[in-house]
């Protein structure tokens, strides 16, 4: 089954929706009773969207959700998602693929902040750039990411990955500010650049390609490592000493400075 | 006439042992406060009455016609935001978030530009905290870290730390020792025993240091961390680490720079740490008078203690997301109602020109930048000067504000209840 | 006014020595009354069990350190979220709720009173202030101690009456419900990063020891002749082996009042381990329930822990700071100076952890073992233990051995050699519940006298209707239906008004605070006490002027007045 929901033009396209209904799974059932919220007020999925339904599916694993038009303050796509596959062909509002555990999700455009919030698995690749916390947890929680693939074409924003504790993030482009931060578990990659990378980090591993700038001072070092694609040498890292840390990172180039 | 042990409404120092003398209905004087206390007293720059903004200028308007509007723009929005809250007292604060809560709104504070970092911060790691008179009575050591207390908090040194007289520290001047961090020299680095100059952005790196010295991991650090030497660093965690009461005060040199959050997180971390060896307290060094306040009353009205988005029915908190900058940066809102702040003077530009493009209401005393913004602008009482009621100090301790003298002006709360009363008979959005 | 009858109602009401018998209620201006007459509202209960409104003698919900415990944990608000409807304000938390979340979830288990654990004298204003914001409960405070420096001075020259002086002006000036003392002593040493690890030990500076200060406040709160007790939070609590200093505190209990007890222990789960340490720790629940039986003058409650996440607070600083240690938790402390202290730090309680099963066990042993159910009553110490919307498990567990065996099967089994429950076959009846969630509290806490906690004319209004037929249940095998009906009344009657009806809040409500003024001699008055004040202004930051709470912060106001006996 292909779902095909077709933004309409909006007086003021900068109210954001909440469409935390629109997953691959709530379109088994008749797309009617949809609702979104357009700031503080309920509208039915139609009002919002074009709705275009072609064949049909057994399960949400049958199901693909496509999204056309200004969708980039469209946020909580594929909340709970579980199964099937929604692709965005332009950019994406926040909160995309949160609690995520299935499915894929692929965004053309861009993702705003938060894209992939508490995955426990699934797929998500976004070939422009993510905006902040991509692939992280929520305020408070000791967990942020706990499993599934998470990829970045672009560059990706500050904190990246914050609170990682499973799963895995790839970043072909650079990150900001602090990606990996208080990181617990899990693989984070970045190919690019980023700085301060990896504070308070308690465990898992870290491979950064790029140069960091503002390297913390509580990594120790240890010894080098050579990257198989690409023959790259990396210099090994273990910490953050100022935690008991014992994560790894490895990193091609680095500078204390900021 | 002299009324004593009135409660100064402007910094979070919250010194209650003002007197403030009275002739005729007008402040004359002001024993006890500092200039910038004094000055809010002895100021009389108010707005006569509520004022519309219309195509040819300001027309005064009735107190009922701007209530009238005000439900109406509220009614109609479909993302208001209602921001401010620092500089009134906590019965206006909570009035606000049933109405924010009654509109579908987002409500914030002016925490999310200032000390909102902080609470983030305290979010994942917790707060290690006290009332100041622990300080004052306790502390050996006082650490003021990425702020500038002799300008921002000019009191706070005498009555709380440096120059406070306690029941254990009977000649703090010479019994205690003041370090200060700051990225350039200020009035407060002067009166420091160490001053740690460090370069701008370096505060995490600085305090991951001395957090793995503390550990016993000092072996790990480099020659020079940010600037600052590793003999100095060394020299600070021990000094520290020795300290019979440690007391360490922060500012926005750690919840403004780079990191922001992360800063204050290592700050606490290092405290905790600290806290294995001997005793320290934290404490942000709130600016507004009831900042804190509105963070108390949001939190045991929502949960969360600012950026509370209720477009859904129920609180939602995502600061980056729900904050009132980035609300207005992204033009999210179609109305603001501000009371007690000047957002217009604090935020970035691109915030600022979306303010311009929509309808704001503004509660205030005073005017302000935000009113040329403003379409209507209704002049409230002063909380702490011409209206009492609660507000919370820097440390969490909540004090009563007195009324001196009457001016016949409305108060915000009763404005703010009126509101959304009219809104809930008239069924709301 | 409001006239009501209920009709139909299976009253159990412990004060006046009814045991399950149907009747009618009369209500008249949110009083009951011997009948009303026709015009009044009529509430069928079918023959359900009625109850006086349950009173929660020990409960975290209002102040400082609480708010700490939500705004440092929005992932706990995010877990228990509602959106406002009709009267109902939105509501967020699991363990911690905000004030109105408390609130609707107390009403709608049928409580009508309840009893803020702790409150920091300094900051009552600011329990009062959530106070105000918890509209379907009356309220009442429980006032630190602990840490006092004026009375730990008058302990220290054993000084009785200045003792009581004091506790009278501060009591009066916060409007305070009763004197709570948390780990007595160890308040100040934490003050320096220190403890106290027993009741004889003393505190620096001050010279006192915690068995002073415990035995000095008992007397001066007799002298005060307050409606509770003195409110203990004994020393080394959660400490392996602590049982001995649990018992050694009530030794220290003379028995000095006929209606109720000298010394009431709280949350006494925490305090009854044997062991040495956390690898040998076991219940010591026999001899401390037994220390209770010998004892008229003590009464306790259980402290039940429940598996789960909870979030623990209370003004034992020091103990969550080793909790801080042993579990690397988001951790926070707050001292308030010249008072108190608190912490607050995430727990999760596990079934594979034997500490934590054998704690579980001992909260229930306590109520099984202590002979009467005045003398244990019902409370997680909220949410210590366990968040409060646990009790009717709590109350389904007493009643039903099957239910308890049921849960020992799955815990870690190496507990099972270091409890005693297994072995206990007692079931609690309804007449011993509605002892240890109302009428047995009502008691404790002095209460019965403002028309708390019975149903007889005279009475306040505050009525409980809960759907579950006694005739037609047998708790011991049917405790699934004892969980359910616990968990939502038919019918919360408060003031004479329904608030809540199967879990739908009825009205926004306004509560009534409840505090005392002991009236000393001019001598003994505080306030007019030079040496008094000049220490206040110059030690505290704040003027004594500025501190005192002003009524207008409640919303309705009841003062226990009493002659002091100075």
């Amino acid at each position: 089954m292909r779902v095909i929901l077709s933004a309409r033009p909006r007086k003021n396209p900068f109210i954001p929706v909440e469409a935390e209904g629109i997953v691959p799974a709530r379109f088994l059932q008749p797309a009617e009773g949809i609702t979104v919220a357009v700031g503080n007020r309920d509208r039915p999925l139609t009002d919002v969207f074009e709705v275009a339904i072609e064949g049909t599916a057994t399960d949400a694993a049958g199901v693909e959700v496509v999204l056309r038009g200004d969708t980039s303050r469209v946020k909580r796509v594929g909340e709970y998602m579980e199964a099937g596959k929604i692709r965005v062909e332009r950019d994406i509002g926040m909160h995309c693929g949160n609690f995520m555990s299935g499915g894929e999700i692929e965004i053309l455009g861009n993702a705003d902040g938060w894209l992939g919030r508490e995955m426990r698995g699934g797929r998500i690749l976004c070939h422009g750039n993510a905006s902040h916390y991509c692939g992280s947890g929520y305020r408070g929680e000791k967990h942020g990411m706990r499993g599934g693939y998470l990829e970045v074409k672009g560059d990706a924003g500050d904190f990246t990955a914050e609170y990682l504790a499973g799963g895995e993030v790839i970043i072909h482009g650079n990150c900001g500010d602090m990606p990996g931060v208080e990181m617990k578990a899990g693989t984070l990659t970045i190919m690019g650049s980023c700085s301060r990378p990896c504070g308070n980090m308690t465990g898992g591993t870290c491979t950064i390609l790029g140069t960091v700038a503002g390297m913390l001072p509580t990594f120790r070092r240890a010894g080098t490592a050579m990257r198989e694609s690409g023959g790259i040498s990396l210099t090994r890292f273990e910490g953050d000493v100022a935690n008991r840390g014992k994560g790894t990172i490895f990193i091609r180039d680095w500078q204390y400075t900021l | 006439m002299i009324i004593r042990d009135v409660i100064c409404p402007f910094c979070a120092c919250l010194c209650d042992d003002l007197d403030v003398h009275v002739e005729e209905g007008k402040v004359t004087a002001v024993d006890n406060a500092c200039d910038l206390g004094s000055h809010k007293f002895l100021t009389d720059h108010r707005m006569k009455g509520p004022v519309r903004r219309t195509a040819s200028g300001w027309q005064e308007i009735t107190l009922e016609e701007a209530i009238a509007e005000t439900v109406e723009l509220l009614s109609n929005a479909e993302r208001p935001l209602l921001y401010g809250w620092s500089s009134t007292c906590g019965e206006a604060q909570s009035a606000g978030v049933h109405l924010a809560e009654r509109v579908g709104g987002v409500i914030d504070a002016t925490t999310s530009v200032c000390h909102g970092p902080s609470i983030l911060a305290i979010q994942e790691v917790g707060h290690p905290g006290c009332t100041l008179g622990q300080v004052k009575n306790r502390a050996n050591v006082v650490v003021y870290w990425g702020c500038n207390p002799m300008h921002a908090h000019p009191r706070h040194l005498s009555r709380y730390t440096t120059y406070a007289d306690g029941f254990f520290v009977r000649n703090a001047f010479k019994e205690r020792k003041v370090i200060v961090a700051d990225v350039r020299g200020t009035d407060s680095t002067n009166v420091a025993d160490e001053f740690i100059r460090l370069q701008p952005g370096g505060d995490y790196a600085v305090l991951g240091a001395l957090r793995a010295i503390v550990r016993g991991k000092g072996d790990v650090v480099p020659e020079e961390v940010a600037g600052v030497s590793r003999e100095q660093l060394f020299r600070i965690a021990d000094l520290c680490k020795s300290a019979r009461y440690g007391a360490f005060f922060f500012g926005m040199g750690l919840t403004q720079t780079a990191g922001k959050y992360k800063n204050v997180r290592n700050a606490i971390e290092l405290v905790d740490e600290l806290s294995r060896h001997t005793k320290w307290t934290l404490t942000p060094m709130r600016g507004h008078f009831n900042v804190y306040g509105f963070n108390e009353v949001c939190t045991w009205m929502t949960g969360y203690p600012f950026a509370v988005d209720f477009a859904r029915g129920m609180a939602f908190y995502n600061p980056g997301e729900t904050t009132a900058v980035d609300i207005l940066a992204r033009k999210e809102c179609d109305m603001c109602l501000v009371v007690a702040s000047d957002p217009a003077a604090h935020f970035p530009a691109e915030a600022v020109e979306h303010l311009g493009s929509i309808p704001v209401v503004q509660l205030d005393p005073f005017p302000n930048l935000t009113t040329a913004f403003s379409r209507i602008q209704i002049p409230v009482a002063v909380s702490g000067i011409d209206a009492e009621g609660t507000a919370y100090r820097m440390d969490g301790v909540p004090l009563r504000l007195r009324k001196v003298l009457d001016r016949g002006y409305p108060e915000d709360a009763m404005i703010l209840k009126e509101i959304t009363r009219r809104i809930a008979d008239g069924g709301g959005p | 006014m409001t006239r009501l009858l209920i009709k139909n109602a299976y009253v159990i009401d412990p004060l006046n020595g009814i045991r399950g018998e149907v009747m009618d209620i009369a209500v008249k201006d949110g009083w009951i009354v011997e009948s009303v007459h026709d015009g009044a509202e009529v509430i069928d209960a079918r023959g359900c069990l009625t109850l006086p409104g349950g009173i929660d003698s020990h409960t975290h919900i209002c102040g400082t350190k609480v708010n700490f415990g939500r705004y440092m944990m929005p992932e706990d608000m995010r877990a228990g979220r509602t959106q406002r409807r009709g009267v109902m304000h939105s509501t967020s938390g699991y363990s911690v709720p905000t004030t109105y979340g408390n609130s609707y979830r107390y009403s709608t288990m049928g409580y009508t009173s309840v009893l803020e654990g702790a409150m920091a004298p300094l900051e009552a204003r600011h329990t009062h202030e959530e106070f105000a914001a918890t509209p379907l409960q009356d309220t009442m405070a429980n006032t630190l101690f602990d840490g006092n420096w004026p009375v730990m001075e008058a302990v220290r020259d054993r000084d009785v009456k200045r003792a009581a002086a004091i506790v009278a002006w501060t009591l009066a000036a916060v409007k305070g419900f009763a004197i709570k003392l948390t780990n007595p002593g160890g308040s100040e040493c934490w003050g320096w990063g220190k403890n106290v690890k027993c009741i004889h030990e003393t505190v620096p500076y001050f010279e006192v020891s915690p068995a002073e200060i415990i035995e000095t406040l008992i007397r001066a709160n007799e002298m005060l002749r307050l409606p509770h007790s003195v409110h203990l939070h004994c020393n080394n609590l959660g400490v392996p082996g602590n049982y001995q200093c649990t018992i050694g505190s009530m030794d220290l209990a003379p028995d000095l009042n006929p209606d109720r007890q000298s010394l009431y222990l709280t949350h006494v789960q925490f305090h009854a381990y044997g062991g040495t340490s956390w690898k040998d720790i076991c219940s010591r629940a026999e001899p401390v329930a037994h220390a209770v039986n010998r004892k008229p003058q003590v009464t306790i409650d259980m402290g039940q822990m429940m598996f789960g996440k909870t979030t623990t607070m209370t003004a034992d600083g020091p103990m969550e700071f080793n909790l801080y240690r042993l579990h690397h938790n988001k951790w926070s402390n707050h001292d308030v100076e010249l008072e108190t202290t608190s912490g607050i730090i995430p727990v999760y309680y596990s079934k594979t952890s034997v500490v934590n099963c054998v704690m579980w066990a001992i909260g229930l042993e306590l109520a099984l073992l202590v002979a009467s159910p005045w003398q244990c009553l019902l409370a997680t110490d909220n949410p210590n233990g366990g968040p409060f919307i646990k009790y009717p498990e709590i109350i389904a567990l007493l009643m039903s051995r099957r239910y308890r065996e049921e849960e020992l099967r799955t815990l870690a089994p190496e507990a099972l050699s270091r409890i005693t429950l297994p072995s206990l076959d007692r079931e609690l009846d309804w007449h011993d519940i509605a002892v240890m969630t109302r009428a047995g509290q009502a008691r404790a806490l002095g209460i019965q006298s403002i028309g708390k906690g019975h149903l007889a004319p005279g009475a306040e209004a505050d009525i409980a209707i809960y759907p579950i037929r006694v005739d037609e249940t047998d708790p011991s095998r049917q405790f699934r239906d004892v969980i359910r009906a616990f968990q939502k009344t038919s019918w919360t009657i408060k003031r004479g008004r329904p608030v809540a009806r199967d879990g739908e809040i009825l009205v926004e409500g306004t509560n009534k605070t409840v505090w005392v003024k002991p009236k000393v001699p001019d001598q003994y008055d505080m306030g007019k006490d030079p040496e008094f004040a000049r220490n206040f202004d110059r030690y505290y930051t704040v003027r004594m002027s500025n501190y005192p709470v002003q009524e207008l912060y409640l919303q309705r106001s009841l003062c226990m007045e009493s002659e002091a006996q100075l």
